[in-house]
């Protein structure tokens, strides 16, 4: 758990959790390729070994298609650590509160 | 035969397990384990490739059928999976789900696949999105501790707006 944390605290990391999350399966030259075009500066070098430490921190998958390596968000991890600290009694009253500020901020744009 | 390759991987989630590879390929096989962490769903399958497999609800109906594509106990097991409890489920292509099971130092690494022989919509895989990491999680809890995670499931709205949209 310590690793996962870790991987967290890092704003470029969760960056990349985004993007994968956004669209699942990308490669390593994609990633690059798409931060770049969204003006987010970071090298290949720095991607590639922020994603060795989500790997390592189990919050990225990796599959080999071909010749090319596909990299998936894998949340279990911190569905693990919901299902620590989040009771399944709160959990539907939490949604609601999630739901209400999504609703209220997507209002105000 | 099944074109693997035709399915493209579209989620990929990754746990590990402090139990021995055969007990965790028990516990994907036997109906005994599957009604504990799967929301219910008794297994049915036939342990050779090309065998008939069924996940069959509580209530007796069947939730998610398919064919056994690869049956390597206890390292891979790969079905192919058509969910079958949603009428609006009906016409879309079955897709392709494999549970890799390999030692890593003291636990085993149970990596579940689900790949897609079509373009399916980011709506359609949240289903899945939101079922897997509880089930797979349950599975982990069920085999460490004895004790499965209690799941209670419906399937997200997103799903549901995009299986309506489909039709039209």
């Amino acid at each position: 758990m310590d690793a996962v944390f870790k991987a967290l605290a890092d704003a470029s990391r969760r960056e990349l959790l985004d993007r994968l999350r956004a669209e699942n399966g990308q490669t390593l030259g994609e990633l690059c390729e798409r931060l770049a075009k969204t003006g987010i500066g970071m090298s290949r070098q720095a991607v590639s070994k922020h994603l060795a430490i989500l790997e390592e921190a189990n919050l990225v998958a990796t599959v080999k298609r071909g010749r090319e390596k596909l990299h998936y968000l894998n949340p279990v991890p911190i569905h693990e650590i919901a299902e620590r600290w989040i009771g399944k009694f709160e959990r539907g009253r939490l949604q609601a509160l999630v739901d209400m500020k999504k609703a209220l901020e997507q209002s105000d744009e | 035969m099944i074109d693997m390759a035709r399915f493209k991987p579209k989620t990929v989630y990754v746990i590990y397990i402090a139990a021995t590879p055969e007990k965790i390929w028990a516990a994907l096989t036997t109906p005994e384990f599957t009604t504990a962490y799967f929301l219910g769903a008794a297994i049915e399958i036939e342990p050779k490739e090309g065998g008939a497999f069924v996940m069959r609800k509580p209530d007796g109906t069947i939730d998610v059928s398919g064919e056994v594509v690869e049956w390597s106990p206890p390292r891979r097991l790969a079905v192919t999976w058509g969910v079958r409890w949603l009428p609006q489920m009906r016409d879309v292509p079955d897709c392709l789900v494999s549970y890799d099971i390999e030692q890593a130092g003291d636990s085993v690494r149970l990596t579940m696949t689900e790949a897609h022989q079509w373009d399916v919509p980011d709506a359609l895989l949240s289903g899945g999105r939101a079922g897997w990491p509880a089930i797979l999680s349950s599975l982990k809890s069920l085999l460490e501790t004895g004790k499965p995670l209690a799941i209670k499931m419906q399937p997200p709205r997103e799903m549901l707006d995009a299986l309506a949209a489909l039709k039209r």
